[in-house]
């Protein structure tokens, strides 16, 4: 047991991987119910993780180490916190209904879209359970390898320019992080006097912090630049319309549940404990971007003819959020933002894989196609409808806790922006009705809408996981809060903001 | 004068420790000079056999060379050449080169209608030119050695006598190469004429020790000198041969110097470049201004470099392009390696991982190349996942190391070269080199867009003939290299580490 608990990690990075291998040597045809069969065995071997991570132990749990650089001082080491468990969680739970939701749709290469469908989720799972940032490098590259395929093979029309977008883009951002990793690694030799890219001994560098141009700055800017072209903040999100309207439903999927999330977690992970003060010099910077965010992408997804659009730009507001509530920098904004995380990684995939669902039924994402399909898919409308619910934050649905506790954090930190960020989610609620009253409602004008079929089976077992979890992240957060709340104190407190977390304590006491 | 007249007798004889050192050049002109005798025997069929020789000689240079790489530094000839790790190290890289551009010609040869004995044999020739570049110590044995792999590869050029290109890209070579040996040997005769001696380490030693050797004499020297390297390691603004001369090549002779050539020169330049002092803090001229002025070439190779290849769309000038692109990361290298504490060990393990996997992508070329080379541009690559998915497989993983992707070979050289940079406080030319390699990306990828997400084209080539297993085995040599270096680099970094540790 003590040895499964040291290699779980490395199990369900690599588990992914492995078995792709595997089902390369078999048949075609049978490769999508062994890929499907294996992101089962991973959820469930996931599932460990939640049982064994106890909230009030070590920071960091189920760690392993071994040499992998020494030279470099690169060491091959994993460990999870509460943020990044909930997160694997969110991967190793879309990956099954992404694979499941493929059945119909990909019928080209089968063996390469499962092969490099799993080869994503070793990167993805990589780069949340990394506990040091050459080896998060690794992963957050080698990650983007599998996904430009996707796009750019079972894409859309324009899925090379797509393709090509989202790796530049991309690839620029890190880049610059990986100059920022050489200077922290060669001032932990000069500071201490060995070479480490250990997150937990770059933590330590003390670097000259004072003004928006110091070497903590800029440092933190390098760092920015990667995680806001992956979130995507204003004005870095332009990749993100493109490379989810082009990417086949699973690539839309896995981007918006899982890949933008990457960005959050970057933040939370990287730049806010290693950079500190300037992490509160650039607050109200990214405060005001988040907000733009917020706004811009609500009022850009309203006038969107194609329903994947809409969701990709509804995909830039609420994340949005995520970036203000982190910038707020108190304990009920940071809260709020990782669930908020998590709430877009549920709610956006299934949207996206319901737009995909019609998409296979009518080959059009226009939304003027549509009307009245209530009439002739009834359970998928229900579906639909609690989606859209959940995405517009309705309370009892996930995304009002997430974004309540959002608006509550920025409102303490910034209350001229908060309220700015608000009314996006006044657009938000209008541009979803609207969408789904336009395609959902109305007469059923369109003939090639009359035979369309409801949800098939294998369709409602695919949304059935998403909307359950919906409704139980709206009605029981404490469940999730419980796992994550010592995590998120632990980041305020590196990020230097020890009083805010004082006062959340003592209030809980009171309680 | 009575002194010239008497030869140090040590200068002869050789003791027995030092004709082992000399262990892999025996090998190879051993080699050379058998495939002379069995080319020209009427009923042997001279393919084989002289494939065969050349292989044998190789291999067994390879596997003595291997066993010398953690040897102690010895002098041989007294002290004009010298046997240690640094020389066994890139040994091992040029005999590899050989091996591999030899077992991807096989099958090209016979395409081209080109098999003939003298292609292998001026092949050897040039690696052992290589080797001894890699071994010399005194700027004369340089300069012979410089000749003996550049003649030999000006031939290799022109090998397609039939070609317009070919014979344009050999002329061009030549002429451009000749008057940089020219420069070069003028350059070196300028140092011995202020400090002299010919013996690189000595010249160091008298400049150390006697700051007002460094006339302008000498620095005249040492600029032609440098003038002669950047030449051939093709740095901008002497790269404008490179992209003519590699497209009109033979593909895998075009592998071969973008590798073999290349390395040797950058194995005699950093031996040299130890020579001019700098990084010793001796004058502010050597340390302020020849920084400089690397710098400047530094950026300016990698930036035009990749923007020029990024409108290429023939393979084999995009890749011509590369190759002076990361000329540019190397020269980063070798501005950092003398305040760094890794030393030239990123620049080498750099070469050898670049060998690696430009060698690879040169030896996929070589498969696809169609009579008279045609068939590498972009569009003839249309659809290739389909119709060779491992060839483009392989090409894939060579492209992906090329632009520096984890988890490649090419990445894990990238990284300890710029995090060297980066000891050295070279800050901004390290965000310059990524921000190059950022460019670089798109037209690595551009290729992989025409294999994988394009259907193939009419008049392309349907179903090409089976890859010959020669190359085929290079191919699969060179992916398992890549990846292995890739994710487990430890072991090429302490190996390079070691070699360089003795400059």
């Amino acid at each position: 047991m003590e040895w499964f608990n040291s290699h779980l990690l490395t199990g369900l990075t690599f588990l992914p991987l492995v078995w792709a291998a595997v089902g390369t040597l078999l048949p075609e045809k049978t490769v999508k119910h062994w890929a499907f069969a294996g992101s089962i065995v991973v959820f469930l071997l996931s599932l460990k993780l939640y049982t064994g991570y106890d909230p009030q132990g070590a920071e960091f749990q189920f760690l392993e180490s071994a040499e992998w650089i020494p030279g470099l001082g690169v060491n091959y080491s994993l460990g999870m916190d509460g943020i990044s468990m909930w997160l694997i969680l969110l991967t190793t739970f879309l990956s099954p209904l992404v694979i499941l939701s493929s059945y119909q749709g990909v019928e080209d290469r089968e063996k390469s879209y499962y092969t490099l469908l799993l080869a994503l989720q070793t990167g993805m799972t990589g780069a949340f359970v990394a506990m040091d940032t050459f080896l998060f490098y690794v992963f957050w590259e080698a990650m983007l390898i599998p996904m430009y395929f996707l796009i750019g093979i079972w894409g859309g029309k324009e899925r090379i320019y797509a393709a090509m977008k989202f790796f530049i883009f991309t690839m620029v951002g890190s880049l610059l992080m990986l100059v920022a990793i050489f200077f922290l690694a060669y001032q932990h030799k000069l500071q201490f006097g060995n070479f480490s890219t250990a997150l937990l001994d770059l933590y330590k560098v003390k670097l000259d912090g004072a003004g928006y141009f110091s070497t903590q700055g800029l440092l933190f800017l390098a760092f920015a630049l990667a995680f806001a072209i992956k979130v995507p903040l204003f004005p870095l999100h332009t990749w993100l319309p493109d490379a989810h309207v082009q990417a086949p439903t699973a690539g839309s999927v896995i981007l918006a549940g899982v890949l933008l999330k990457m960005g959050g977690y970057g933040f939370i992970r990287f730049a806010f404990p290693l950079f500190p003060q300037a992490v509160a010099t650039y607050q109200h910077t990214f405060l005001i971007l988040g907000s733009i965010a917020i706004v811009y992408g609500a009022w850009v997804a309203m006038v969107q003819p194609d329903m994947k659009k809409l969701v990709a730009y509804s995909s830039v507001s609420h994340m949005g959020y995520v970036v203000i509530g982190l910038f707020a920098l108190n304990s009920i904004g940071a809260t709020g933002s990782v669930y908020q995380m998590l709430n877009h990684g549920i709610s956006t995939p299934a949207l996206f894989l319901m737009v995909g669902m019609l998409y296979e039924r009518r080959h059009t994402k226009e939304i003027k196609e549509y009307g009245g399909i209530t009439k002739v898919m009834p359970l998928f409308a229900v579906a639909f409808m609690i989606a859209t619910l959940s995405s517009v934050a309705l309370p009892g649905t996930n995304g009002f806790v997430g974004e309540f506790l959002i608006l509550l954090g920025a409102f303490k930190a910034n209350p001229g922006l908060a309220v700015l960020a608000t009314t996006g989610v006044i657009f938000g609620a209008v541009y979803m009705l609207w969408m789904f009253q336009r395609v959902m409602f109305g007469p059923l004008t369109n003939p090639e809408n009359k035979k369309l079929k409801d949800l098939s089976l294998r369709e409602a077992c695919v949304l059935t996981p998403l909307l359950v979890a919906m409704i139980v992240m709206g009605v029981v957060p404490n469940f999730f809060f419980e796992k994550m709340e010592t995590s998120v104190a632990k980041l305020l407190e590196r990020t230097g903001k020890v009083e805010m977390v004082a006062q959340t304590a003592i209030r809980k006491d009171g309680k | 004068m009575d002194k010239l007249n008497v030869i140090d007798p040590s200068f002869l004889t050789l003791s027995g420790d030092q004709l082992a050192l000399l262990g892999p050049y025996f090998w190879m002109i051993g080699a050379a000079l058998l495939a002379m005798i069995v080319g020209v025997i009427r009923f042997l069929p001279s393919k084989w056999t002289v494939f065969a020789v050349a292989m044998v000689g190789i291999l067994g240079g390879l596997f003595v060379s291997a066993n010398q790489i953690g040897m102690d530094r010895a002098d041989l000839f007294g002290g004009m050449m010298v046997a240690d790790g640094f020389s066994a190290f890139f040994n091992v890289l040029f005999l590899g080169t050989a091996a591999l551009s030899l077992c991807a010609s096989l099958k090209y040869l016979d395409k081209e209608k080109l098999q003939y004995p003298e292609y292998t044999i001026l092949l050897l020739f040039s690696t052992i030119g290589m080797m001894l570049m890699a071994s010399a110590l005194d700027l004369i044995t340089i300069f012979i050695a410089l000749e003996i792999m550049s003649l030999s590869v000006y031939v290799l050029v022109g090998f397609r006598r039939n070609d317009r290109r070919s014979n344009e890209a050999a002329m061009k070579y030549f002429i451009l190469g000749a008057a940089a040996s020219a420069i070069l040997l003028y350059g070196s005769a300028l140092l011995y004429g202020s400090t002299g001696t010919f013996v690189i380490t000595e010249i160091l030693a008298r400049i150390s020790a006697k700051g007002d050797l460094m006339t302008p004499v000498f620095h005249l020297g040492a600029w032609m000198v440098l003038a002669g390297f950047l030449f051939k390691i093709a740095s901008v603004p002497f790269h404008m041969w490179l992209p003519d001369v590699y497209e009109g090549a033979p593909t895998p002779i075009t592998g071969f110097m973008t590798t073999g050539v290349k390395a040797a020169a950058f194995a005699a330049f950093i031996r040299v470049f130890v020579a001019f002092g700098y990084g010793k803090d001796l004058t502010s001229a050597v340390e302020g201004r020849l920084h400089d002025v690397l710098w400047v070439l530094a950026v300016a190779t990698m930036f035009i470099g990749n923007v020029i290849a990024l409108t290429q769309t023939n393979l084999k000038r995009m890749l011509a392009y590369s190759t002076i692109a990361h000329t540019g990361y190397l020269l980063v290298g070798m501005i950092a390696a003398p305040h760094a504490e890794s030393g030239f060990a990123p620049v080498a393990m750099y070469l050898a991982v670049y060998t690696v996997m430009n060698l690879g992508a040169f030896a996929v070329l070589s498969v696809l190349a169609g009579r008279g080379d045609t068939g590498l541009n972009l569009h003839d690559l249309s659809g290739l996942g389909k119709r060779h998915p491992w060839l483009a497989f392989s090409l894939a993983i060579f492209l992906f190391s090329l632009a520096g992707i984890p988890p490649t070979a090419g990445f894990a050289s990238k990284y300890y070269l710029l995090y060297s940079a980066i000891q050295a406080k070279e800050v901004w030319l390290v965000v310059l080199a990524v921000l190059c390699s950022a460019i670089a990306v798109y037209y690595y990828l551009r290729v992989l867009v025409y294999m994988y997400m394009r259907e193939p084209q009419a008049d392309t080539p349907s179903a090409k003939d089976f890859t010959p297993a020669a190359a085929a085995f290079a191919v699969a040599m060179m992916v398992a290299m890549t990846l292995q270096i890739g994710i487990l680099p430890a072991k090429m970094m302490a190996i390079t580490k070691r070699v360089v540790a003795k400059l």
